[in-house]
């Protein structure tokens, strides 16, 4: 498989109102680098899909850019062979074939026919390529706007909720396949209103609400921005104290189940304390499910 | 251009609506050209003969004229094409594919040109057919070559002004409902009765210019609309049509297709 030169992806100070008193996206900046899963994550309606469209020509800015490679995408020369992009599994003719529908956009793009056959068969739709449209499901219909994308090798690609409808199969193999392209040196942009969809395919997020970016960054960073450390001990009181002695920015607070929920210390750094203060400990592990509720927190989606 | 325009052929040939309208087109010129022969034949009891009609060549020529009832259907057929990117969301991939919408417009009337001038061929090949073998079992006034050229060189203008004038106003009305029902309405109510009433304007409105455009030294009236007004001239006839096309196209580019595709 031969090596992909993924172009940059730039967002600069985006805006975009449709009307007096919707206000989709409201300054965002962010870029996406080539040879990475970036994750754009936000709840429904926090201005993804517009941006997105922003970014592939389909809708005008109020105010700042979105470039690809340095350039509008209604000025690249050869747009398909440059960004590939799925935007809704709904944007199919139902009287059309799946096969057709890709060899209209190869037509278009001066692809050879050939590889609609061959998207076709990368994305497991082979058997349903003479198939019309109306009858898919929408799994089918996402592998199909995915085959779409990839019809002219694209550098990047770019997907808006790729994951809906696909089962848990075509999710793993649409993670592995995602993971491949970036190890390959191309750019990909997905997006998700959910976190643990992609987390363990996204190298870097990008995190908006209400249309402005609330963290861009490596995915990483994000976790150890909250994570926090689950002790358990049979004599919680003396634990308390060992951990917050001398320890001003650490934060101690008591679940449920007798465990406690400790931030600001290091795994290490805490063991060491139990272990001097002599207390014994029955678990001492890091909160699985930080990112989610970090994640939660940022979009405001948190109660 | 020509990427657009083989994306364009595709896209009209891989639905079976396309083939459906030709045929019906086909279908009803054929029901037009039977249906003007019975009425002369003096077959219907009700209905007095008039089958000298038959021997006279301008009749003849009218049968042959039918072709121009397939105007109505390109028309049609150029709307669907248009406003069906739109009801389908199809306009988004085709966007993605040629960002540079305005190509995307010209590449459709371009096409649908063509596709009217097919449509006519089509449909002559039919039409005549149909008459000569309607005529058969009577006393007739020749089919002469003359009569099957001009109506063939008339049709095909006129019906590939049709088509295209469907696409561009397809580019303003972007509901495929509402410009179906619009087109219809003028097409069958609205122009026939402007025609009644004011018939020095009719001669310049869509269908008035139509039969002006198709009406290549001869007379027939296939629309119905031709009134006591004497029609245009043939060139301008073409003209009016043309310019109607622009400019539909001209104001579809500069709103609907400026918009955003959400």
């Amino acid at each position: 498989m031969s090596a992909l030169t993924g172009p940059v992806l730039e967002v600069q100070s985006l805006t975009k109102r449709f009307s007096r008193s919707v206000t989709a996206v409201s300054g965002l900046s962010f870029t996406v680098q080539p040879g990475r899963v970036t994750g754009f994550l936000g709840p429904n309606g926090s201005g993804k899909t517009t941006t997105l469209r922003c970014l592939l020509g389909l809708v005008r800015p109020s105010a700042g850019r979105a470039l690809v490679e340095g350039s509008a995408y209604a000025t690249l020369a050869d747009p398909v062979r440059t960004v590939g992009a799925a935007l809704e599994a709904s944007s199919f003719h139902p009287g059309r074939s799946g096969r057709n529908h890709l060899r209209v956009v190869c037509a278009a793009a001066g692809l050879p026919d050939t590889r609609a056959d061959e998207v076709l068969e990368t994305v497991g739709l082979s058997d349903a390529a003479r198939r019309r449209v109306v009858e898919y499901s929408l799994g089918m219909r996402q592998r199909l706007a995915l085959a779409t994308a990839l019809l002219g090798e694209p550098g990047a690609l770019v997907l808006d909720e790729p994951a809906n409808g696909l089962d848990p199969e075509g999710i793993a193999w649409l993670r592995g396949f995602l993971r491949e392209r970036a190890a390959q040196g191309g750019t990909v942009l997905v997006s998700s209103h959910v976190l643990s969809e992609v987390q363990q395919t996204v190298d870097d997020v990008v995190i908006i609400r209400g249309g402005t970016l609330v963290h861009a960054g490596p995915l990483s960073g994000l976790g150890d921005r909250g994570a926090r450390l689950v002790l358990r001990s049979p004599d919680p009181q003396r634990l308390v104290s060992a951990l917050t002695q001398d320890a001003p920015g650490v934060e101690v607070t008591r679940r449920d189940d007798g465990a406690l929920l400790v931030s600001g210390l290091s795994a290490e750094e805490a063991g060491r304390r139990a272990f001097a203060a002599g207390c014994e400990l029955h678990e001492l592990s890091t909160e699985p499910d930080a990112l989610e509720r970090v994640f939660l927190e940022l979009t405001g989606g948190a109660s | 251009m020509k990427r657009v325009l083989a994306s364009e052929w595709r896209k009209v040939t891989t639905t079976k609506l396309a083939w459906v309208l030709v045929l019906v087109a086909m279908v009803y010129s054929v029901a037009q050209v039977g249906t003007l022969v019975l009425l002369a034949s003096g077959l219907l009891p009700e209905v007095p003969g008039q089958e000298a009609l038959l021997r006279d060549p301008a009749y003849v020529t009218t049968l042959l004229a039918q072709t121009g009832t397939a105007a109505t259907f390109v028309l049609l057929l150029g709307i669907i094409a248009m406003t069906g990117e739109f009801r389908h969301m199809t306009i988004t991939s085709t966007f993605l594919a040629t960002p540079r919408r305005g190509r995307v417009l010209v590449g459709k009337m371009l096409l649908f040109c063509a596709i009217g001038v097919g449509v006519a061929v089509l449909t002559l090949v039919t039409v005549l057919v149909t008459t000569v073998i309607a005529l058969l079992p009577f006393d007739h006034a020749p089919v002469t070559a003359d009569a099957v050229v001009s109506v063939l060189v008339g049709a095909a203008i006129g019906l590939a002004l049709y088509a295209v004038l469907g696409v561009s106003l397809g580019s303003v009305i972007t509901n495929q409902v509402a410009a179906i029902v619009v087109a219809l309405l003028w097409v069958l109510l609205i122009e026939p009765l402007l025609g009644v009433a004011f018939p020095d304007v009719a001669r310049w409105l869509p269908g008035g210019a139509l039969n002006a455009a198709m009406d290549v030294g001869l007379r027939a009236d296939v629309t119905g609309t031709l009134t006591t007004a004497e029609p245009l001239p043939s060139w301008a006839g073409m003209v009016v049509l043309l310019g109607y096309a622009v400019v539909l196209a001209a104001v579809g580019s500069r709103t609907t297709l400026r918009r955003d595709i959400t």
